[in-house]
């Protein structure tokens, strides 16, 4: 049995009267591949922040690598990296200056910096554009350069939220060789939020999320065969009597 | 602490890298030396112990530390809008950190436009200070921005958003820059203002300046009035309460921009 990198034990937050989260129980294992599907609203990013202590729960609690998220955010946040939804690079830097931003308020010594921004632009295919601020990038390669900020510190746990969002085909190609050789090198555990299926079918396992409740957990085949459908697509429709794409605003 | 460098550091890059920003902040005192010197120096005339303009240049000075740390410090409104704010708080540093990492930017930020105001100023006015009195002076302008970062962070943790900036100007900016003696002698004001004065960071701060620039006028009154570690105690406390209450307020809602969620609502 290995050690769970993510247990989560009754975990739920409100904001106001609103319930995002209501009370998740959830275990990822070390090295795992996890997909946390569900459409917008269903409570993915609320449960990435809580998990990175971002945020304290209203009830509940969780361990993030060993640490206890309401009593040891230094801990967890030291244990793992973050990629948001939305991009958090400051646009009037360039892609070198944020990432050495970065590198510094993750205390990497400047020398050890130096070397893993320039591996970390040169696999994310920015080293030409280094000098370049990062308001002059596209898209994709904002996001780019968003993933190889959240991993310049070699997290052990990485969570991905929503990383495809506004990527092209080709990007998004690149994003998952990524993924793949930085699980294969280091062993990383990815928790991966997604609101589109195919996005999920890789992962190991996958959670299913409705309107802050865990619907399904199983592996992609499992919750296939279980359901006696063939997609994952069909496997939402069964368990919570809507479509993927139907709930929530975009 | 390697974080708070780094944060400093940011902060500094892009004070230099918005030039507009840089020009005006330095330009401003000389703007208000030209206007309001002159409006001044008319109802001053009679007093001949003074030149108004040799009175109003501490006063200048304080006014771009103020403006410096003040608006550098606010602009963590903008990271949080910008997402750089959730950068920060998902490092593994305490949210004191980050706080303390904007308040020193600010000072930095604020203390580099009075030096080189200074540089250009003190001549012109005529102002040659001893080598204590300088040095005093620089001790009052990093206080000063010390005090003025840690309330602007802690403003700014406050703030829905940069909308309310407008307001920040009119109640906090423009009440503490009258009631900080800059462009009068407080001691002139009614017992109400009076007491508001002494609420005033900036007011410690420009008392400390005239302590180091105009101590040659002390006797006729135009020196600073209160003692130097008063002025000193006082600053320093108002930046560490700043930087106590801005840490935790900081981290509200994950540094995430409510704005976003007003509209979904
Ligand atoms: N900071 C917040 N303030 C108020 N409501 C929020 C906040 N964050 C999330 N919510 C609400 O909680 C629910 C879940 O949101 P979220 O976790 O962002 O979902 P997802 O990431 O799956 O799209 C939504 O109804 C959203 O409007
Ligand atoms: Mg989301």
């Amino acid at each position: 049995m290995t050690a769970a990198a993510i247990d989560a034990r009754g975990l739920g937050k409100d904001f106001g009267s609103v319930c995002a989260l209501d009370r998740l129980d959830l275990e990822v294992r070390e090295g795992e591949f996890f997909g946390f599907l569900g459409p917008n609203g269903a409570g993915k990013t609320t449960t990435v922040h809580l998990l990175a202590t971002l945020l304290a729960p209203s009830r509940g609690s969780a361990r993030v690598a060993g640490h206890d998220i309401r009593v040891d955010g230094l801990a967890v946040r030291r244990n793992i990296g973050l990629v948001f939804q939305e991009t958090t690079l400051d646009r009037d830097l360039t892609v070198e200056e944020n990432l050495r931003f970065a590198a510094r308020l993750w205390n990497l010594p400047e020398h050890q910096a130096a070397a893993r921004i320039e591996a970390a632009l040169r696999r994310f295919g920015l080293f030409e554009r280094r000098r370049d601020s990062v308001r002059s990038l596209s898209g994709g390669m904002r996001r780019a350069a968003d993933i190889a900020r959240g991993i310049l510190h070699e997290p052990r746990i990485l969570f991905l939220d929503e990383p495809t969002a506004g990527l092209d085909p080709r990007a998004r190609r690149s994003l998952w060789e990524l993924i793949r050789s930085l699980r294969a090198s280091s062993g990383l555990t990815v928790f991966l939020t997604t609101h589109y299926v195919e996005e999920a079918e890789p992962c190991d396992r996958v959670a299913v999320m409705d309107r802050g409740r865990l619907a399904a957990l199983d592996t992609p085949a499992e919750l296939k065969r279980v359901a006696g459908v063939a997609s994952l697509e069909e496997v939402f429709l069964a368990r919570t009597g809507h479509e993927l794409a139907q709930t929530g605003a975009s | 602490m390697r974080a708070v460098y780094g944060i400093v550091v940011r902060e500094f890059v892009r004070f230099l890298r918005q030039r507009g920003r840089a020009l005006s902040s330095v330009a401003r005192p000389f703007v208000w030396l030209i206007f309001a010197g002159a409006g001044f120096a008319a109802v001053f005339a009679g007093r001949s112990e003074i030149d108004y303009r040799l009175y109003m240049a501490p006063g200048l000075l304080g006014m771009v530390v103020m403006f410096g740390s003040l608006l550098a410090a606010l602009s963590t409104v903008i990271d949080r809008d910008a997402g750089v704010l959730r950068m920060m708080l998902v490092a593994p540093i305490r949210r004191g950190t980050v706080a303390l990492g904007k308040t020193l930017g600010a000072t930095l930020v604020g203390t580099a436009q009075a030096l080189v105001v200074a540089a250009i100023l003190l001549p012109v006015v005529g102002l040659a200070p001893t080598p204590g009195g300088a040095l005093l002076a620089l001790a009052a302008i990093v206080l000063t921005g010390l005090a003025l970062g840690a309330l602007g962070v802690l403003l700014a943790a406050g703030m829905r958003s940069i909308e309310n900036f407008a307001g920040v100007m009119n109640f906090v900016v423009f009440p503490m820059l009258f009631l900080s003696g800059a462009l009068y002698p407080v001691r002139h004001l009614g017992p109400v203002l009076h007491v508001l004065a002494h609420l005033n960071p900036l007011a410690y701060g420009v008392d400390l300046l005239k302590h180091a620039l105009l101590a040659r006028w002390a006797d006729s009154g135009y020196g600073g009035e209160l003692p130097i570690p008063l002025d000193c105690a006082a600053l320093a406390l108002f930046a560490l309460a700043g930087l106590a209450a801005a840490g935790p307020l900081l981290a509200r809602e994950g540094g995430v921009a409510r704005a976003a969620f007003r509209e979904q609502r």
